[in-house]
């Protein structure tokens, strides 16, 4: 299994490789919200901190929307037959999804230093070790985005399915994240509900650590929530995979 | 040991559809491949030709019935199974993220074979399939046939004893149709075992050492192409009558001694015989003879499209 995820994962970075263009197409979109929108932060909340706080956030969106695109991959090669061509073959069915999912992390990562690159450059100042630390949790959302993705399709089995899919997970997932203002701000019973959504902890604990915070409750939070989440979608996907060759 | 590669009996697969009737796809398919033949399914569109493939390739489990597949038993030993056959479906299975090569080798990488068996392997491969000038292209780019033939390289990347090849030549031009055939010649005659389905008459008539013809998830005649096309004997007459002498012509012909069988209606009856040049006289004599009017008349020897009609009723050519 660990030899297919390696020959698998080696593949798909080939695959990536040959196509960087979507590579960077992915931080396009956060990129904008940096340039576009933090700027009106800076007005709203006057003190210097307003980039810093919203770069978290931005890193979190790409983990949000590049994450959930990487299920048109998979049907495409659905479509073509093939996950139905290895699965006839003795290739670790669990692979099948994890290296995808590993390239799909590092990918992540890579878009996310870029942002990270582009905000320093905007004149963010933040925790070095802090950062550091944040790139482990967009790792992790990267996981957790990825699986969920790939089950998503591998469920659905239709792009157009997925497609609607995605749009309904976004808007509640972005708005119910602090991203765009601050949750604070929010009546009770929309904090209540913000507190179920995952991102919303991996925010909050951007923030504490690009802040330098380490003691705030919610960087274990977000790390073990993130993690566990990751590994329950991983297991979907598994057995989404497994169901498409019984 | 036994020579037979594929060994079958009972094989059921019923889908469950939502809202509506379960699907029979396949209805309980006996078959017997032995070791290093051409075993050609052949049948109409629905027939359950893929649904019977994706069965014995490990990819749906069938709701009933056994087979034993390269040695070992389907449903208690897929990953031993899983590693002796190759499978190339209908969609064919190439991933276009990247080149052709770079399919084969991964392809045989994840069978086990080292990096460098692997390289020599695909190599190997490219140049028996005429590829090599396209190999380390995108396979985006790569036009249908070549796709085609790459598929094939890919399901052979590890010398699997056995290979299914889903309607293999959908989609080629006659010059690469008639080229792929060789191919699939060549595989046979290195020892490996050929499982295809195909709709073309031809083609199982001109590939296949044995075959079985599908209808409605049913093997309806079984056997190589010349004892199928025997057993609905040797030549067929057909004739055209106007509508209105459809029937004393169907009974008159029924009534010659050397008609085996009568099928048909008054647009084409078909009188099966034993030896056609000999019959067609006597039968034209007895026409005649008759007083009926025959508007056109042809003999031909029989095909398989006429074991599929005798079997089903229908043309493979209407029902396709
Ligand atoms: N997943 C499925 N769910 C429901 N019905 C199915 C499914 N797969 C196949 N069928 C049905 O089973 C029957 C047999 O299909 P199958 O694909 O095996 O036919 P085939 O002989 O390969 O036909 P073709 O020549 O068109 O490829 C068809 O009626 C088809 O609609
Ligand atoms: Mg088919």
């Amino acid at each position: 299994m660990i030899k297919d995820v390696r020959l698998l994962f080696a593949h798909e970075v080939r695959g990536s490789l040959r196509n960087p263009f979507w590579l960077l197409f992915g931080v396009v979109q956060p990129v904008l919200w940096l340039v576009l929108f933090a700027p009106l932060l800076d007005g709203l909340m006057p003190g210097g901190s307003a980039l810093r706080d919203f770069t978290p956030g931005a890193l979190v969106l790409i983990a949000l929307s590049s994450g959930l695109s990487v299920g048109y991959g998979m049907l495409a090669r659905l479509r073509a037959g093939v996950l139905e061509r290895l699965a006839a073959g003795p290739v670790s069915r669990a692979a099948l999804v994890l290296a995808p999912a590993l390239r799909d992390m590092v990918v992540l990562v890579g878009q996310a230093a870029l942002l990270l690159g582009l905000a320093a450059l905007m004149g963010m100042r933040a925790n070095p070790l802090g950062v550091a630390l944040t790139l482990v949790l967009v790792a992790a959302l990267g996981l957790l985005s990825a699986t969920l993705s790939y089950a998503l399709a591998l469920t659905a089995r239709d792009e157009n399915g997925l497609a609607q899919l995605n749009a309904t997970l976004y808007v509640p997932m972005l708005l119910l994240t602090g991203i765009i203002l601050p949750m604070a701000l929010a009546p009770g019973w929309l904090q209540a509900i913000a507190a179920a959504n995952p991102l919303y902890h991996a925010v909050e604990a951007g923030r504490a650590l690009f802040a330098g915070d380490f003691r705030d409750g919610s960087i274990p939070l977000a790390l073990a929530l993130t993690t566990g989440l990751a590994l329950l979608t991983l297991r979907w996907a598994i057995t989404s995979v497994r169901r498409l060759a019984a | 040991m036994s020579d037979l590669i594929v060994e079958a009996t009972g094989l059921e697969k019923t889908y469950p559809v939502r809202r509506g009737e379960p699907v029979h796809a396949v209805r309980g398919v006996d078959l017997d491949v032995r070791a290093g033949e051409v075993f050609g399914l052949l049948g109409p569109n629905g027939a359950g030709k893929t649904t019977t493939v994706r069965m014995l390739a490990t990819l749906t489990a069938p709701t009933a019935g056994s087979a034993r597949v390269a040695g070992h038993d389907l449903l208690r030993e897929p990953r031993r199974v899983r590693e002796r056959i190759g499978y190339v479906s209908q969609a064919g299975g190439v991933d276009e993220t990247v080149s052709g090569r770079e399919n084969v080798v991964l392809a045989a990488r994840l069978h086990g074979l080292s990096a460098r068996e692997a390289a020599r392997r695909a190599a190997e491969l490219l140049e028996v399939f005429a590829l090599t000038d396209v190999a380390d292209r995108p396979a985006r780019t790569l036009s249908g046939g070549q796709r085609r033939r790459f598929a094939l390289a890919i399901g052979l990347a590890h010398r699997p004893e056995l290979i299914f090849l889903d309607e293999p030549t959908t989609g080629l031009d006659p010059r690469n149709r008639a080229a792929f055939w060789q191919e699939i010649r060549g595989l046979r005659d290195g020892g490996t075992a050929v499982l295809l389905t195909t709709h073309y008459l031809d083609e199982a008539d001109a590939l296949a050492d044995r075959l079985a013809i599908v209808d409605h998830g049913r093997v309806v005649a079984a056997g190589t192409p010349g004892e199928l096309k025997r057993r609905v004997s040797g030549d067929v007459i057909t004739l055209r009558v106007p509508a209105a002498d459809a029937e004393p012509a169907s009974r008159l012909l029924a009534a010659q001694p050397y008609v085996r069988e009568v099928g048909g209606d008054g647009g084409g009856l078909r009188a099966y015989v034993g030896d056609g040049d000999s019959a067609l006289p006597a039968l034209l004599r007895a026409i005649e003879e008759g007083g009926l009017r025959v508007e056109a008349i042809s003999l031909r020897r029989a095909t398989l499209d006429d074991v599929f009609l005798r079997q089903t009723g229908r043309s493979l050519r209407d029902a396709a």
